[in-house]
């Protein structure tokens, strides 16, 4: 199975997370295509979604690495597993693919005739999408299997941003969804979809979040291997209809959506999230 | 375009080009003005250049809602000239324009909800003395007269401004329980439905421009809200018979045609208002069909808020394209009308989008400056843009003070349904 990584920076933990982990389960990726790492949109959009001091933690956790412990320098515990190599932890894109030797290419966005044609050098069974740009109908045709994502709720139910604050404030069981991806935003065939159960002790939102991340990503070997031995196969959704879609939570419904999650409360139907 | 069409915008352009001298001329009269000016198109040139609206713009609180609010109304009282009237604008050429009858009427019951909210007796006095001043503006017939009101003011009747006054004659009569309110409230109602055509719409001499107009809506809101405390079944009935007319306009794309104003772009804020006149008129008589063609109309600029982190100032029909500066008038109309949903539906998604347009424009409002300039809501961002430029408009302020308490009440209910929901 050739395999393809789309990510949103090489320094995206996620991105080498996954590749890392493809690559332990002995599915090597065919090659990388990444958004440069000082993209101006997505530096403002980390700062936004971050704060100042977790984005400075970021940095210094990975342009400075000497200077911090191994496990500072993984954002994310739960990622640490995979991203574990020798003493240390792979703190890019790059390491991963020099380690396990599959090229690293770099393009200003996804769509681009040069990252169409990279792809398409690569001919890719499956590409597996870790973030970045939205993608259009030219990219998502390349991988002869299509585009995968790890969505952090039950399909169709939650759909969109905040995913997982969204189903604790609608009462919706947290859960991942491993699905392909298409025109429409979350709107694609369901590969795995599976409810998440190991979040009852979580006391913060970025903490169920970060559990949620690494869940997925082995969610989504076992659905790169399940395709590969041809175990499982896709179902379309059930509705399409735009309504299902959320949008990034106000950070004061996210304080309610974070008390339900303290209080382990979490499939007792609250509030309303259907139009 | 036929011949009465051209000479109709023709005389709009001569207008707006009088009024851009005249305002102009303004800025000679009180040099003043010019350094408040020069700061505030700087200010906006320097954010509209190095801003960047991403995902989680908004998503953050960065000045407590009852601070801006206070701030706002600080603005409306200061806006309240020596007879009891409201200023339209303060303009940043010519300073503050003379009482306006339609904004003083319909920003009553906001100084009255303001006063409810914090206790403070200045914002019940000033909703008297607005009150006063509005009942030295009725015509024998019962209506309300159009336009600003200056000494050499013609006085027509206007069916949109004599609704827009009606919301503030009935809720001075709730609050004051004065038989005489209620008397010139009811007379401005049976004008209201006497002059209503038989499709519901209103046109003619009385009718902006002369022709029937969705946005009356707001009218038809106020009729409804008569209703209620008349009891007069008339009043009722022009206000269902006004709100079948607009919903026969529904597009299936959710808007709402027959804004019909000529020589003027659709302003989010008339689109606003007819969205809002149809929400709260179905609330009130208890219409599905008018609350789900509010709704729909009011999810396609949600989604559009949502992912462009901004509304443009104007849309063409079936919500194509626009002028990119933001209508903030419309912005706060926006969120009271997500606001009003989230309580009628209790559809998150609501209040979620309503609490990030009510930080955009908190983040808006003017921190420090004279009186006319602090705390007050411009008519567009950047300040320049097409609607009310150069200007702080009362109707802006009045929006967003009602979006702020709006938000205020109903997060703070959702909070506690949902820390019953956590006890139970």
């Amino acid at each position: 199975m050739r395999v393809a990584i789309l990510c949103s920076s090489p320094y995206s933990e996620t991105g080498c997370a996954v590749a890392a982990r493809l690559a332990q389960v002995g599915y090597v990726p065919v090659g990388a295509l990444t958004l440069p790492s000082w993209d101006r949109r997505t530096l403002l959009r980390k700062l936004g979604q971050w704060g100042l001091r977790d984005s400075l933690h970021y940095a210094v956790a990975k342009f400075a690495p000497g200077k911090t412990a191994n496990r500072k320098q993984v954002l994310n515990p739960y990622l640490e597993r995979s991203l574990r190599h020798g003493e240390g932890v792979y703190r890019n894109l790059r390491e991963v693919g020099r380690v396990h030797g599959f090229p690293v290419v770099t393009c200003g966005d996804q769509n681009s005739p040069r990252a169409l044609s990279q792809l398409k050098q690569w001919s890719p069974d499956l590409a597996i999408f870790t973030g970045g740009n939205i993608l259009r109908d030219e990219v998502l045709k390349i991988p002869r299997l299509g585009v995968l994502n790890s969505h952090l709720a039950l399909l169709p139910e939650i759909r969109g941003m905040s995913s997982p604050e969204w189903s604790l404030l609608c009462g919706v069981p947290l859960g991942i969804t491993i699905h392909f991806m298409d025109s429409g935003l979350d709107t694609g065939p369901i590969l795995l979809r599976r409810e998440f159960t190991s979040g009852d002790d979580c006391e913060a939102l970025t903490d169920l979040r970060n559990r949620m991340i690494a869940e997925g990503i082995e969610l989504l070997a076992e659905a790169v291997a399940g395709l590969d031995c041809g175990t499982i196969s896709a179902v379309a959704q059930a509705e399409r209809e735009a309504d299902r879609q959320f949008f990034v939570m106000h950070e004061r419904l996210k304080a309610v959506a974070t008390r339900r999650l303290k209080k382990g409360r979490l499939n007792t139907v609250a509030g309303r999230c259907d139009g | 375009m036929n011949r009465a069409e051209s000479s109709t915008n023709r005389n709009v352009m001569d207008r707006r080009t009088v009024r851009g001298l005249t305002e102009a001329a303004g800025l000679l009269r009180a040099p003043q003005r010019v350094i408040p000016l020069c700061y505030r198109l700087a200010s906006d040139e320097l954010r509209a250049t190095l801003e960047y609206r991403h995902l989680y713009s908004y998503a953050a609180t960065s000045i407590p809602s009852a601070d801006a609010l206070r701030s706002v109304v600080g603005w409306m009282l200061d806006a309240q000239r020596p007879d009891g009237g409201i200023a339209a604008y303060y303009s940043l050429l010519t300073g503050y324009s003379e009482s306006y009858p339609e904004v003083t009427g319909y920003i009553i019951p906001t100084l009255y909800d303001f006063e409810r909210l914090t206790g403070n007796p200045a914002a019940r006095h000033a909703a008297y003395l607005a009150t006063d001043w509005l009942f030295s503006l009725r015509m024998r017939s019962g209506a309300f007269p159009g336009g600003l009101r200056g000494p050499a003011s013609d006085a027509q009747p206007s069916v949109f401004n004599t609704g827009q006054i009606l919301q503030g004659l009935v809720r001075a009569y709730v609050e004051t329980g004065n038989s005489k309110t209620l008397q010139g409230a009811v007379a401005a109602g049976d004008w209201l439905a006497a002059i209503q055509q038989a499709d519901g719409s209103w046109t003619g001499f009385a009718a902006y421009q002369g022709t029937a107009h969705t946005y009356y809506s707001m009218v038809s809101w106020a009729l409804a809200r008569l209703a209620e405390e008349s009891g007069e079944s008339c009043h009722a009935a022009a206000a269902d018979r006004n709100i079948d007319w607009v919903l026969a306009h529904a597009q299936p794309s959710g808007w709402i045609d027959g804004i019909n104003l000529r020589g003027h772009p659709a302003y989010l804020h008339f689109i606003a208002y007819v969205i809002q006149g149809t929400l709260e008129c179905g609330i009130l008589r208890r219409r599905d069909d008018a609350i789900q063609a509010a709704a729909k109309s009011a999810w396609v600029l949600l989604r559009k808020f949502e992912t462009h982190k901004r509304l443009l100032g104007t849309y063409q029909p079936n919500f194509k394209g626009g002028q990119r500066f933001s209508c903030l008038t419309g912005n706060a109309q926006m969120s009271c009308i997500w606001l009003r949903l989230f309580e009628v539906t209790g559809d998150l998604r609501y209040l979620n989008a309503a609490l990030k347009m009510n930080e955009m424009l908190k983040q808006l409002l003017p921190s420090k400056g004279r009186r006319g300039v602090l705390g007050g809501v411009a008519g567009s961002h950047p300040i320049w843009g097409a609607y009310q430029p150069m200007r702080f408009i009362s109707w802006g302020c009045k929006f967003l003070a009602d979006a702020l308490m709006l938000e205020q009440r109903l997060t703070g209910q959702a909070e506690t349904k949902f820390e019953a929901s956590e006890c139970a």
